[in-house]
């Protein structure tokens, strides 16, 4: 995928306020073009999209009538990862060749309210008090901790990790440091998962401005891959009733051998990463399921700080989800802000030390979709 | 009614909403949820899990696994 570049990028505050969404998505998209140094007049197509905040096309209103085509992305978790793939399409097809991607939301507080009859399941999926997102986030790592050997010391360490760098980032949402003790102290919400291990809906907006390599732009990052997959039969997602017994087949797993393949990189070329991190479990299991470690690994890499902005494999630098909540057509293009940033040398506090050139984000959501990008310097 | 062994669980410590969750009429009390796999089914299910106390679900426990006119339930098998 060479000659896609990302020269703009913006993420706004994720902390709770008094903003739309829409409005998060307009001050994302228009700082976005000041950090590519253009205007939205420049723009030819752009894709976007929130899950629970509007429609991404009604934005033109606020960004000028310019008459380009601006296509709704809706796609879950992956609306960030759907809107950047449409847009690198737009690009290498020639039907512009500068393109702007924009992920929004604005989540009520409190838990995801999911209907069974949304889901294709019997109403007692609801009555007896299964359509709860948490449930599945708990039985998935309750499953892979026996498998291999992790403890929830170490998922207490991805939350105090999260919420560490979260105090380094000035755009994120939690930004008080919290110790390991005080996340396993915080109370059970879902065996073995506790209160303070998990991300909360959110609010807030990131955008990027894609451009052909033939545009002349500022402090580009090349994007070598941007992938989107679903699942295949054999996963284990939300609101199952039934799961095929043997190994499981993961999306998460298959969107990033692919990014990876089209990238022609591996994991061990990667310098910073960002994965999808509902909650501690997500992250550690997500490590494996992208190719950087062996299962069971975790619980020494962590241990040593392998993943920590000093560490050989620095994850979440900007607190991930846990740190930022979780608006979801926002989270995915969040994660490629906070790459573009650190391999521009531009964190800040939390800045990966090195001059890291390769960077992965991963986001993974209901009902088993994955999108995966791999960007260089 | 068919047995298995208990493949995952966990157990729901506060109150879902209500609705769709209809709370029992004696209040909310934490309860375990668990995917049981079915002897020779080739399949894991979802259930409720009926223990007698919650400190003692384990994965790999037996269960035996009654459909019912919604979620299926899974308690105990006595040996």
């Amino acid at each position: 995928m060479t000659g896609v570049l990302i020269c703009g990028a913006a993420r706004t505050s994720f902390a709770r306020s008094e903003r739309t969404g829409r409005e998060h998505a307009v001050a994302a998209i228009n700082a976005a073009l000041a950090d590519a140094g253009m205007e939205w007049s420049r723009v030819g197509a752009a894709f976007g999209g929130s899950d629970a905040a509007g429609l991404a096309d009604t934005l033109v209103a606020d960004l000028g009538l310019t008459g380009l085509p601006f296509v709704n992305v809706k796609n879950g978790c992956a609306t960030g990862g759907s809107a950047l793939v449409s847009a690198v399409n737009a690009i290498r097809s020639g039907m512009a060749d500068v393109v702007v991607a924009v992920g929004f939301d604005k989540h009520p507080r409190g838990a995801f309210d999911p209907r069974p009859e949304d889901w294709g399941l019997d109403d007692a999926y609801g009555r007896d008090g299964l359509m709860v997102t948490t449930q599945f986030f708990g039985m998935k790592i309750q499953r892979y901790l026996h498998d291999h050997g992790i403890t929830p010391r170490t998922l207490a360490l991805v939350a105090e990790k999260a919420y560490r760098n979260g105090s380094l980032t000035p755009e994120a949402w939690r930004r008080k440091e919290v110790s390991a003790d005080e996340v396993l102290a915080s109370g059970l919400v879902n065996d073995p998962l506790t209160r303070f291990m998990f991300c909360s809906p959110g609010e807030g907006a990131a955008a990027v401005v894609l451009c052909s390599s033939s545009v002349t732009t500022r402090d580009p990052v090349t994007l070598r891959s941007a992938v989107v997959r679903t699942r295949r039969a054999g996963s284990f997602e939300v609101f199952s009733p039934l799961v095929d017994a043997g190994p499981l087949t993961s999306v998460s797993r298959d969107a990033a051998a692919a990014a990876f393949e089209q990238a022609s990189l591996g994991p061990s070329d990667v310098d910073v990463v960002q994965l999808q991190d509902t909650e501690s479990g997500a992250e550690v299991m997500h490590l494996a399921e992208c190719g950087f470690c062996d299962d069971g690994e975790q619980e020494k890499l962590i241990a040593a700080g392998a993943t920590e902005i000093g560490g050989t494999l620095p994850v979440n630098t900007d607190g991930g989800c846990i740190a930022n909540g979780e608006p979801i057509g926002a989270s995915g293009l969040r994660q490629v802000y906070e790459i573009v940033q650190q391999l521009r040398g531009r964190a800040g506090a939390r800045q990966v030390p090195g001059h890291p050139q390769i960077g992965f984000t991963h986001v993974y959501g209901a009902p088993g979709v994955s999108a995966c990008t791999v960007l260089s310097r | 009614m068919t047995e298995g062994t208990l493949w995952t669980w966990t157990v729901q410590r506060f109150a879902p909403k209500s609705p769709p969750y209809v709370l029992p009429e004696d209040g909310f009390r934490p309860f375990a949820v668990g995917y049981v796999e079915l002897d020779g089914e080739g399949v894991r299910v979802a259930a409720v899990l009926d223990v007698p106390d919650l400190d003692d679900v384990r994965i790999g426990m037996r269960l035996s696994v009654k459909a019912s006119g919604g979620v299926p339930r899974a308690r105990p098998v006595s040996s």
